[in-house]
């Protein structure tokens, strides 16, 4: 079986034969391979979140071909075959707190596995590996998840997901509005879900920070087409393109780049702290090392 | 999917777009009363002209009447067909037990078409040249009245213009959560009414949990800003009556009194 | 310098729930930026809800330009007083954006013509009269806190309190926040209040107060607070970015002597080390 993601021509049109006709993807064609960690980033409005909707056939192309390990999406997809392969594809939207709906923690997170036909003590186990991963105590078990803080509710979400046993794991802006430590961990767990458990990560970003800390792959959307497929080193070499696509550069590459203007020359544009450090340090014992 | 309600409106700068809510409201109100006392084929026209001038006036093309009518196609047809198949009298041309069809029948139904179409057709060149805001606006004006009799006019309008402002957000929300729990294997809209009851449930936990956060954000955003009861504020939007107004009104006016002598009595 | 807000051994709990605060006391200074920093479910909104009175304290004081909060001076103080909360959906309660922005002056009872005026000059200062008559389903996050930044602008109030408001924000929009704010503070000389988990947020303020648990841990100028990354950390917050740059370079030989560094004064001093080397 054919283990890659992809895009053959998709085309997907809002509302299409209405006044308010949109395209929201534009020919798209890409191939992500399993057991990647790859990013997507473009403004608010590039296409995104519709691309990855389709991922799991949440969304239908309107035309053009979508080929999930070897699962097939075309428009006339009827929803009768979509269950096989949404259990492989897991998503965490934007927010996903919001979807909890359960009296306990353990049956929300069981919910999953049950809808795709596990039985009761298969899903209790899948419920309390999961809830293991993302961290959460075994006291809270029996807790409703109305009552955990936002930190909490948004890992039984996620939880949630991880229950399916999914291959694939979407990840929407998922540390959106959390704290520094919420934010990190969040990270650090879909790092371990990559190295460790071999899924394939798509993750969904604004923060070009995560994109250089933890993705092996980034694409950039703009107006509905993939404009650039590439290393994050590809992506963000060319500091003027990054600021056309209305995005950012890391932390890094943006002290660099005014480095540069105050007239302090580096070799190339570092994305991380620890070679912008390395960097700096070569201009400043230069002689200490020759 | 957020344009299904706000998508209504056509923006535009016509002479109907321009006239004062509140009377684009009564207007409404008076017209649908006007038709009830039309029965026969003079007053019918009559009333059909009207709304022709009014419709041309709108400046908003005459697809967008047809979509209106669309979902309401098979009510029309069913009552249509029950007045022509039960109402009794006249040359009697078709019979079968309790059923009939006369020529009376047949021309009562074609009224009955009639009536529905002008009653569609009047409300929607309303909600497609005027805002959800200024019908909410419209209301309270037309409403102020019963404020004499401790009737929460204002609270009621404010209401409405803040449910008004959530069906969007909303609307965003339950497609998310939709989404959500079809990724995590919820089938909606299959198998047996139990089971799509069933279905409902992680679709409206979520919902209503959500509008409950909504409003208790919201109604602590309000104070903030220093909102104590809806009676005691002064108005940002007023709608002024113009004349255009007063010459619509004169004109539906005729056109009620020539109704009224174009009757059959 | 004048404290314009005075917090006065206050405690607090919500119904059925442990002491957030007890006999806590924070003074703000008069047109100062005072950051509040601290993790989610530090009580640091909880703060802002009881300056604004809009709950009630179990003990304690709280004086905002010389008015107790209390019953009797509650929309004295509310006139002194906008926050703009964190979720943008959840303030916007005007049907269009000029509307939202006309909200507190309807209440206030203002006059028409003189609404409108303060409208459209409030609009324009946060650069949205363009998008006045816009529904919020169709505007960004970020504008929408613009539309209730206006909002507070039109009431021209003595201090803004910024309640995690660009936590739901990507990073262009919060720092576009951060930028208007930082001009309409400058410009209305007003006293701000931010409370936030963003350490680049905090780094613009001119004082830094630390909550952890309820408690003050810590209330600097953010030169000495930012020094010490392992402090931020223990209590689950990060370290600005220069320093972290300054630590990685301490890795490397080059010592700044422990000192925090903003960004233009870090570039200035590795300028001088180049060109001194």
């Amino acid at each position: 079986m054919d283990q890659t993601i992809s895009f053959k021509q998709v085309t997907h049109t809002y509302q299409a034969n209405t006044p308010f006709s949109q395209d929201a993807l534009d020919l798209v064609s890409l191939t992500i391979p399993a057991h990647s960690f790859t990013a997507i980033i473009g403004h608010t409005g590039s296409g995104k979140s519709t691309l990855v909707q389709h991922i799991n056939a949440l969304l239908k192309p309107t035309s053009g071909e979508i080929d999930v390990y070897g699962r097939t999406i075309i428009p006339t997809t009827t929803n009768k075959n979509l269950k096989e392969l949404r259990k492989h594809v897991g998503m965490v939207f934007q927010f996903p707190e919001k979807q909890l709906f359960e009296e306990s923690v353990i049956k929300d997170i069981m919910f999953g596995p049950k809808n795709y036909g596990a039985s009761e003590a298969d899903a209790e186990k899948d419920a309390e590996d999961a809830m293991q991963l993302v961290g959460l105590d075994e006291s809270l078990r029996d807790k409703s998840p109305f009552d955990l803080s936002g930190g909490q509710m948004r890992r039984v979400a996620i939880a949630g997901v991880l229950a399916m046993k999914p291959e694939i794991l979407i990840l929407d802006e998922p540390t959106a509005g959390l704290d520094p430590r919420g934010h990190k961990e969040i990270m650090d767990l879909a790092q371990e879900l990559h190295d460790h458990r071999g899924l394939t990560i798509i993750l969904v970003t604004h923060q070009m920070d995560d994109v250089v800390d933890y993705a092996s792959d980034v694409i950039v959307m703009d107006r509905g087409k993939i404009v650039k497929h590439g290393k994050p080193s590809d992506i963000f070499s060319d500091p003027k393109w990054v600021y056309q696509m209305h995005l950012d550069l890391p932390s890094s590459a943006e002290f660099a780049t005014r480095l540069v203007k105050a007239g302090i020359h580096l070799k190339q544009t570092p994305l991380t702290i620890e070679k912008l450090a390395d960097e700096i340090a070569e201009l400043i014992k230069w002689e200490a090392h020759t | 999917m957020s344009n299904f309600l706000f998508g209504r409106y056509l923006p535009g700068n016509s002479w109907v777009h321009r006239m004062s809510p509140q009377s684009k409201l009564m207007l409404c109100f008076f017209f649908v009363i006007v038709i009830f006392f039309a029965n026969n084929v003079w007053t019918y026209a009559t009333l059909s002209l009207l709304l022709i001038v009014v419709v041309l006036m709108s400046g908003v093309s005459i697809g967008y009447f047809l979509k209106g009518i669309r979902p309401l196609i098979w009510l029309i047809i069913f009552t249509v067909l029950l007045q022509i198949l039960f109402s009794s009298g006249g040359h009697v041309y078709w019979h079968f037990g309790p059923f009939s069809v006369s020529d009376l029948s047949l021309i009562n139904g074609g009224f009955i078409f009639v009536r529905f179409l002008l009653i569609i057709m009047i409300s929607t060149v309303l909600t497609l040249t005027t805002t959800p805001l200024a019908i909410a606006d419209g209301v309270q004006t037309v409403l102020k009245p019963l404020k004499k009799f401790h009737f929460p006019v204002d609270t009621l309008a404010l209401m409405l213009s803040i449910a008004l402002r959530f069906v969007p957000t909303l609307m965003d929300e339950m497609e998310t959560i939709l989404n959500a729990q079809r990724s995590r294997g919820v089938d909606f809209g299959s198998g047996s009414l139990r089971h799509r009851i069933q279905a409902a449930v992680p679709l409206l936990v979520p919902l209503f949990t959500g509008a409950i956060n909504h409003a208790e954000n919201l109604s602590t955003a309000m104070e903030a800003r220093g909102f104590t009861d809806s009676e005691h504020r002064s108005k940002y939007r007023v709608y002024k009556w113009q004349t255009k107004d007063t010459i619509s009104w004169g004109v539906f006016l005729l056109v009620g009194i020539l109704v009224l002598f174009l009757r059959n009595n | 310098m004048k404290d314009i807000i005075q917090i006065k051994n206050i405690t607090f709990n919500y119904p059925d729930q442990p002491l957030l605060f007890d006999q806590l006391s924070i003074d703000v200074h008069e047109g100062e930026w005072t950051a509040l920093i601290g993790q989610n479910g530090s009580g640091k909104s909880t703060l802002a809800r009881l300056i604004d009175g809009l709950i009630v304290l179990k003990s304690g004081q709280i004086v905002v330009d010389g008015l107790i909060v209390n019953d009797d001076n509650i929309f004295d103080i509310r006139n002194k007083i906008g926050i703009v909360f964190q979720n943008p959906e959840d303030q916007f309660v005007g049907a269009t954006v000029e509307d939202d922005v006309a909200f507190g002056l309807e209440n206030r009872q203002m006059p028409r013509e003189e609404m409108h005026k303060v409208v459209e000059s409030s609009l324009k200062e946060v650069g949205m009269w363009e998008f006045r008559d816009r529904i919020p389903a169709n505007l960004s996050g970020g504008q929408k806190q613009r539309v209730a930044i206006a909002g507070i602008v039109a009431l021209s109030p003595k201090i803004i309190i910024l309640d995690e408001a660009t936590s739901m924000l990507d990073p262009r929009g919060r720092q576009e926040i951060l930028d208007l704010v930082t001009k309409i503070k400058q410009e209305n000389n007003l006293t701000v209040i931010s409370i936030t988990h963003d350490i680049d947020e905090a780094a613009t303020a001119d004082r830094v107060i630390v909550v952890n648990k309820g408690t003050i841990v810590e209330e600097d100028k953010p030169d000495n607070i930012f020094g010490d990354i392992r402090k931020l950390e223990s209590i689950g917050l990060s370290a600005p970015f220069t320093s972290q740059l300054i630590m990685a370079l301490e890795k490397r030989g080059i010592d700044s002597s422990s000192q925090y560094l903003n960004d233009k004064r870090l570039i200035a001093w590795i300028k001088q080390l180049v060109s001194n080397k």
